[in-house]
C-alpha cells in the first residue's frame, strides 16, 4: 500500500493529511503554526500518523507547502501553494477551471486547465486588508472570538462599507462605525463584504472562469462563499467543512503519488543525480 | 613577522559545523570586510584584484593578501558620480570600497575584462594614492605565442608587486606559494565534488560562502578552514529530497546577493555553477618544479574554466556549459546574466539557443547585487521547478 502524506506550514496554520492509493484520507490534523516551524512540522506529522496507526516508514513520500514550506526537514519534495491548491481541488470538484484561496496572510486567485496545471495566478498585495488576519482582527477589536464569527454575520441586518483598501484605515472605519451605534454584526458583514470585492477583482485578474472553487479558513464562515457567490452571479465550490482549510496538503499528497508514479520502480529521486 | 602566520578569521575555529558555517555567512555578507582591516591591522599589505582572474600566487609570495574585489553589499554613494547609470553595479560597488575607505588596499589590479571594467583602472589611480595597474592577459589564448607572452606579463606584475611590498619575490617563493594554491585547488575541487554527488549536504549559501572566504583571508588559513570543515560536511546525515538538479551559470563577475543564492538553494540543488568562478579558475595542479611564472602561464592558457569574458576557440562556451551540465548530472540550467553585463547578456543568447537544440531546460534572469526582493523570483523559479517534476 502506498501512502504519501501532505503538510501545508500556512501561516497561520499547519495542516496535514494522510492518503491512500485509494484516494482516502486515512488522517488528518490541523495545529496552530506558531513560530517554530521544524517543531510543528513533526509535531503534526506524528500526530497524523499516530492517528492512522502507521510510521514514518510506512508513508513512502512527503511534499510540503505553504510558506513555512522549506523548515520542513522530513520532506522529500517542496510545491507551492498555488500547484498544491489546484491538485486538491481537482480531486474534490474535477471541473475547477478558477480557485480562490484566502489564507491568514494571503489571497491567491488562479485559473487552471482540466488537468489542474496552473495557467495563470495572482497573489493579494502585501497588505492585510484582503486577509482573514483582517476579519480576525476586526472581530477581536469588537471583543468577538473567532470562533463567535459566523454566527454573528447571519444577524447583519443592513452591512455597512468598509473600505478594504488598508487594514489600518479599515480599523479606523470600524471605530468610527462603533462610536455612530453600528451593530457589531453590520460591521462584520461589512468587513467581509470588502474582502470578498478584492477577492472577485483578483479573480477577474486571472480571467475566472467556471467553475469556481473556493478555499482557505476564511471559508469556515458560512457568509463567506454565498457572498462571494453572489458578487459572481454563480455557483461555487465550497469543500464540507473544514477540509475547506486541507485542500493544499490534499494537493501535496497528490503529487507524492505522482512523483512516485514518475520516478519508477528504481525510485531514484530527482536529486540524487549522477 | 612572518605575515603568512598570521590568522585573520578565527570566528569558525572550535565551533559545531553548523556554528562555524554560520560564523563564515557572516564574515561574507558582512559589509565591512572586517578580514582585510584585520590583516591591515597586524601589519600586512593588500593586493586587491577585479573580477575575473588574477594570478594570486605573485602576490602571496610577496607576503601580500591578495583580496578578490567582487563588489559589495553597499550605496555606492561616491562611486556613482565615477559611473554612469547604464553600467553595472559591481564596478561603482568596487570602487566605493576604495573610496570609502572600507578596505585599504596598497595596489589594485584589474583586467580588462569588458568596455565597462577595462575603465576602471584608471579611474582607481585618480582618486587612490596608491598603484593601480591593468593586467592583460592574452586576448588570444590560441595563439602560439600567448605562454610566452604571458610569462612577460606575470613578470612585470612580479615587479610592480615587488615595489609595492618592498620585498623581492624568488623563485622558490612563488613555487612555495603554488604549492599552497595547489592545495587550495584541491581543496576547492572537493567542495564541489560534495555539491555535485550530495547536494543535500551543503546548502548552497554555505558552499558560496566557503568559496567567497577565498578571495578575503590567505590561502593558508583558507585551506585549514577547508581542511577542518568538509570532512565534517561529508559526515552530515541530512535526509536527500527530491529536487531538481541545476547549474548555476552567470556568476563569474557581479555576484548575485547572498539572499538570491539562499533562495536558490532551499528551492533546488545548485550543483555545479560559475560563482567566483576566477577563484577556481585552474582546473588542475600548477607544477611546482620548473619556471614558476611560465607554469602559472600555461595553466591560465591549457588548463583553465572559461566564462564570457575570456575568449578561446578551443572552449565554445555553450559547449562547456553544456558539459558542466552533464558532469554533472544536472536536470537543467538556470541562466542569469547582472543587469547592465554586456558579455553576460550576450552569451545568453548564445546559451539558450545551443540548450534549445539539446532539449535542456533552462530558467532565464537577471539579478543586481544590491536586489533585495525574491518573492517574485522564487515563485518563478518554483514554477519552472514544478513544470520539470510534474511535466
Amino acid at each position: 500500500m502506498i501512502i504519501t502524506a501532505g503538510l501545508d506550514i500556512g501561516s497561520t496554520y499547519t495542516k496535514a493529511l494522510l492518503q491512500n492509493e485509494d484516494h482516502e484520507i486515512l488522517a488528518k490534523a490541523m495545529l496552530p503554526t506558531g513560530f517554530r516551524l521544524q517543531e510543528i512540522a513533526r509535531t503534526i506529522y506524528n500526530q497524523v500518523l499516530e492517528a492512522a496507526g502507521l510510521s514514518e516508514n510506512d508513508i513512502s513520500y512527503v511534499i510540503a507547502t505553504g510558506p513555512g514550506r522549506h523548515q520542513v526537514d522530513f520532506k522529500d519534495l517542496q510545491v507551492t501553494d498555488l500547484t498544491a491548491s489546484a491538485r486538491g481541488a481537482n480531486l474534490l470538484f474535477p471541473g475547477t477551471r478558477t480557485i480562490l484561496d484566502i489564507g491568514g496572510q494571503t489571497m491567491k486567485a488562479s485559473r487552471v486547465d482540466e488537468a489542474a496545471k496552473v495557467i495563470s495566478f495572482r497573489l493579494n498585495d502585501k497588505c492585510a486588508a484582503g486577509t482573514g488576519a483582517f476579519l480576525e482582527k476586526t472581530a477581536r477589536y469588537m471583543g468577538y472570538d473567532i470562533q463567535e464569527i459566523s454566527a454573528l454575520m447571519v444577524t447583519s441586518k443592513q452591512p455597512v462599507p468598509i473600505s478594504g483598501v488598508c487594514a489600518v484605515f479599515a480599523e479606523s472605519e470600524v471605530i468610527n462605525h462603533l462610536s455612530l451605534g453600528t451593530a457589531p454584526a453590520d460591521i462584520m458583514q461589512g468587513a467581509i463584504e470588502s474582502l470578498t470585492g478584492r477577492s472577485v477583482q483578483l479573480m477577474k485578474r486571472v480571467r475566472a472562469e467556471p467553475e469556481f472553487t473556493l478555499i482557505g479558513g476564511i471559508l469556515r464562515f458560512e457568509t463567506m462563499g454565498k457572498t462571494v457567490s453572489d458578487l459572481l452571479d454563480a455557483e461555487v465550490n465550497v469543500p464540507d467543512g473544514d477540509m475547506v482549510q486541507f485542500v493544499p496538503a490534499l494537493g501535496c499528497a497528490i503529487l507524492g503519488r505522482r512523483r512516485l508514479e514518475k520516478l519508477g520502480s528504481d525510485g531514484r529521486m530527482a536529486g540524487a543525480g549522477v | 613577522m612572518t605575515m603568512t602566520a598570521t590568522r585573520i578569521f578565527t570566528e569558525w575555529r572550535d565551533k559545531s559545523l553548523d556554528d562555524a558555517l554560520l560564523e563564515c555567512r557572516d564574515m561574507v555578507e558582512a559589509p565591512d570586510f572586517e578580514t582585510a582591516r584585520r590583516w591591515r591591522e597586524a601589519g600586512g599589505k593588500i593586493a586587491g584584484h577585479f573580477q575575473v582572474y588574477f594570478p594570486e600566487e605573485i602576490v602571496h609570495a610577496a607576503g601580500m593578501l591578495p583580496f578578490k574585489v567582487r563588489g559589495a553589499p553597499l550605496e555606492a554613494n561616491q562611486a556613482d558620480s565615477h559611473f554612469g547609470s547604464y553600467l553595472c553595479s559591481i564596478l561603482k560597488t568596487s570602487l566605493e570600497l576604495a573610496l570609502s575607505d572600507v578596505v585599504e588596499m596598497d595596489l589594485f589590479i584589474s583586467h580588462p575584462i569588458c568596455d565597462a571594467a577595462r575603465n576602471l583602472a584608471a579611474i582607481w589611480g585618480r582618486n587612490v594614492d596608491y598603484p593601480s595597474q591593468i593586467l592583460y592577459l592574452p586576448q588570444n589564448p590560441n595563439s602560439s605565442g600567448s605562454i610566452d607572452y604571458l610569462t612577460h606579463e606575470y613578470d612585470r606584475i612580479r615587479r610592480v608587486v615587488e615595489e609595492v611590498s618592498g620585498r623581492t619575490i624568488t623563485d622558490e617563493d612563488l613555487q612555495n606559494s603554488i604549492a599552497v594554491f595547489n592545495e587550495n585547488r584541491r581543496l576547492m575541487r572537493e567542495l564541489y565534488e560534495i555539491k555535485r554527488d550530495t547536494p543535500w549536504l551543503i546548502a548552497a549559501e554555505d558552499a558560496y560562502a566557503l568559496v567567497a572566504l577565498a578571495g578575503m583571508v590567505p590561502r593558508e588559513e583558507h585551506n585549514e578552514l577547508l581542511t577542518e570543515l568538509l570532512p565534517k560536511i561529508r559526515e552530515r546525515d541530512n535526509k536527500p529530497e527530491d529536487r531538481i538538479r541545476v547549474v548555476f551559470e552567470g556568476g563569474f563577475c557581479e555576484q548575485p546577493p547572498f539572499d538570491l543564492i539562499r533562495m536558490l538553494g532551499r528551492t533546488v540543488y545548485v550543483v555545479d555553477d560559475d560563482f567566483l568562478i576566477g577563484l577556481r579558475w585552474i582546473t588542475e595542479d600548477v607544477p611546482v618544479d620548473g619556471d614558476p611564472l611560465g607554469n602559472l602561464a600555461t595553466a591560465y592558457i591549457e588548463h583553465s574554466s572559461y566564462s564570457p569574458v575570456q575568449h578561446d576557440l578551443r572552449k565554445p562556451k555553450e559547449e562547456m556549459l553544456k558539459q558542466r551540465i552533464s558532469d554533472a548530472g544536472a536536470d537543467a540550467a538556470i541562466l542569469a546574466a547582472a543587469k547592465m553585463c554586456e558579455p553576460g547578456l550576450e552569451e545568453q543568447v548564445a546559451y539558450t539557443h545551443s540548450l534549445d537544440d539539446a532539449e535542456i531546460s533552462y530558467f532565464l534572469s537577471e539579478f543586481e547585487e544590491n536586489m533585495s526582493s525574491f518573492d517574485q523570483l522564487e515563485l518563478q523559479v518554483a514554477t519552472f521547478v514544478e513544470h520539470l517534476l510534474f511535466a
